[in-house]
């Protein structure tokens, strides 16, 4: 386990962990190009929150064009190609930081480049994980990550209730597959943070008012999309939400 | 370069029609680049239409063409300085592929000296975490060699929007991971039926395409049959491999019948059966008993035999009807569909007369799930006027016409209204 942050103090205040689930609007991102000057702000967040013991991992992840979802309905695995909710803003990345509360998180969100072409999503964890770093997957593995969603479509009175997770959580992490996961909190807990014009514009809720929601997040290590899409059906929430699976940026910059 | 339509020379189209899947296969199988892959089977079909007029076709042309594809791809990526880099992924490649239990694993190479992994192909081209209709096109460019221009051609879209399609498809292959491989046991069966359904589709396309479409549209049926030929070839033990097989070469031995001389299309109790394809009816019912002595009835299997008992029969009144309605009843079991259902409604009303077909219909049409299908009405029109309730079917025949898309199906809906209600 990692020592307790000294900016945190040394009392009190028990760190949170919190979601940043980075979004990008491809109008604002095409009209303000990924220049030097904004590769150089990233980095400098990066280090930044990792030198105030605030980063514990983030990623860049896969386009939009190569998510997968997976879902179970009447027993039969139902896999199509593309991102759980068609949105003008797309996910296009995640950190997850330590903090002493949700106005810090709000706060780191603010400098990350992206709030300027797009938004950044604050989710709380519910999540008891030690504080630590993401080992790079095993040579053979590629890194996913799995997105939890809701799907309202699914009538809950048509179905058993859903079964716990913890037997696939067990499952997973002793198989090596799953490396970290959360459920989140309820998206009405969310903040969302946008900054036009250099000001910071701080939302209640999600990014985007979609029918589905992001319930939680799993990060496996598989061998290829198959394994990835085998674990996802087993997922309690494949009868009745919606799994979405997308690799990681597979570059180190780029 | 359209290479498949420039080739004069016999030897180098049935090479190209023969090989250009199994070499893209093993290709890909060797360096784990689709691009690389596609671009060294063209160059390598390129150099034989330079050599092989003059020189003559070599014995084994697979293999040559093989051989210059796999020297090429590997001086490129030489060229490239990342041959060792290549290496290095092919080798993981490989490695997370041992033990998955699937078949077709390490395909010694046959008498056409080209190792055949078209299998993984077919199941990589057809893999679910990719849209129809990318995998569709994917299967037409990697295994049947059919260039960006004719696959758009064919669907009716801009060359650029189908280039894009097929760029997107092989990035997400490649950037999510999904394995070039046949997938195991235990996914086969679920994984297979998404393979039929794209070559089935693939021939769909291809059927409707009236006589004014271009001829690579209407050649879409003559690649599905090829494809589906292979497959069947590849997975002898799969029975809706050959259902679906029998079910395409029944529908293509009646084409020639199908349209007359004005392009309207003929119903099948109007057609010319002289004009059927009988050595396609063979063939058909070959792959048909095939399917049958394997047991697993699918349903595939079953329209084919409903095809089948239209082909057998010399006339449209000596169809055995009484086998449709059963086959369809089967079909309505394994795979419900209203469609399927007024299908049967039509064939209980030939075995047993239209009182027992209205019957059907119009409990069908009480459920609601045909609303909209102008078929319904028309069908129920049939039986009313067959049933001498004339001024119903009257107002059948015009909700049917309310609802019609096509010309020629109009023209015979109406001309079937001037019968029962002269006065229109």
């Amino acid at each position: 386990m990692r020592p307790r942050p000294p900016w945190l103090g040394t009392e009190g205040v028990a760190p949170v962990q919190y979601l940043l689930v980075h979004v990008v609007d491809g109008e604002l991102a095409a009209a303000k190009p990924w220049d030097e000057a904004a590769k150089a702000s990233l980095a400098s967040w990066v280090d930044q929150t990792i030198s105030r013991g605030a980063n514990l991992h983030g990623s860049r992840l896969g386009p939009e064009s190569d998510a997968t979802t997976v879902k179970v309905r009447r027993g039969e695995l139902v896999v199509t190609d593309g991102p759980f909710a068609e949105t003008k803003e797309q996910v296009a990345g995640y950190d997850l930081l330590e903090c002493s509360d949700l106005e810090e998180a709000v706060e780191w969100a603010s400098r990350h480049p992206t709030a300027q072409i797009g938004a950044i999503e604050v989710r709380q964890l519910y999540n008891d994980q030690p504080s630590a770093g993401l080992p790079e997957p095993a040579p053979g593995k590629r890194r996913y990550m799995m997105l939890v969603c809701t799907d309202p479509s699914v009538d809950p009175d048509e179905l058993e209730p859903v079964a716990p997770v913890e037997p696939w959580v067990e499952e997973m992490d002793g198989r090596g597959t799953r490396r970290f996961g959360s459920q989140l909190a309820e998206p009405a807990l969310a903040r969302s943070v946008r900054v036009r014009d250099g000001h910071a514009l701080v939302t209640d809720g999600p990014f985007a008012e979609t029918k589905e929601q992001v319930a939680g997040f799993d990060i496996l290590d598989c061998a290829d999309l198959d394994e990835a899409i085998e674990v996802a059906q087993k997922h309690p929430m494949a009868r009745h939400g919606i799994l979405e699976v997308r690799p990681f940026w597979p570059f180190q910059e780029d | 370069m359209a290479l498949s339509g420039g080739l004069s020379e016999p030897a180098l189209a049935g090479a190209f029609r023969d090989e250009w899947g199994r070499i893209v296969a093993a290709l890909i199988h060797q360096f784990g680049d689709w691009d690389l892959a596609e671009d060294c089977a063209q160059e390598a079909f390129a150099l034989a239409s330079q050599r092989w007029p003059a020189e003559g076709a070599p014995a084994r042309p697979g293999a040559w063409l093989f051989t210059v594809a796999r020297n090429r791809a590997i001086d490129r990526l030489r060229r490239a300085a990342t041959y060792q880099a290549k290496l290095k992924a092919v080798a993981s490649t490989a490695m997370t592929e041992t033990g998955d239990g699937g078949a077709g694993e390490g395909a010694p190479p046959d008498e056409s000296g080209v190792p055949d992994e078209r299998l993984r192909l077919i199941f990589t081209c057809c893999h679910p975490a990719l849209a129809m209709e990318a995998r569709v096109a994917l299967t037409l460019r990697a295994l049947a060699g059919l260039t960006t221009a004719e696959i758009a051609r064919a669907f009716l879209v801009p060359e650029a929007t189908m280039a894009k399609r097929l760029v997107r498809a092989k990035h997400k292959i490649q950037s999510a991971g999904i394995p070039y491989r046949v997938p195991p046991a235990a996914a086969l069966a679920e994984r297979a039926a998404g393979v039929l359904a794209v070559l089935y589709l693939l021939f769909n396309e291809g059927y409707s395409a009236s006589a004014g479409e271009g001829l690579v549209r209407r050649d879409l049926c003559d690649q599905a049959v090829r494809l589906a030929t292979v497959l069947v070839g590849l997975m002898p033990g799969l029975a809706e491999a050959k259902g679906l097989l029998a079910l395409m070469l029944f529908h293509r031995a009646r084409q020639a019948a199908r349209v007359d001389a004005k392009g309207d299309l003929v119903r099948l109790e109007d057609q010319d059966r002289s004009l059927w394809d009988r050595a396609a009816v063979e063939e058909a019912n070959r792959y048909l008993a095939e399917a049958r002595k394997l047991g697993d009835v699918g349903p595939y299997q079953l329209q084919a035999a409903i095809a089948g008992c239209h082909a057998s029969a010399p006339t449209a009144e000596a169809t055995d009807w009484r086998s449709i309605a059963r086959l369809y009843r089967q079909l309505a079991d394994m795979a419900a569909s209203p469609v399927v259902e007024l299908n049967r409604a039509v064939a209980v009303a030939m075995a047993d007369g239209p009182a027992q077909g209205l019957a059907l219909m119009d409990e069908l049409a009480s459920t609601g799930a045909l609303d909209g299908y102008y078929l319904l009405p028309a069908a129920r029109a049939d039986m009313l006027r067959r049933l001498g309730r004339l001024p119903e079917a009257a107002a059948a025949y015009r909700e049917a016409l309310a609802l019609v898309a096509t010309e020629p199906e109009r023209r015979f809906l109406a001309a079937r209204l001037t019968e029962v209600d002269p006065r229109f």
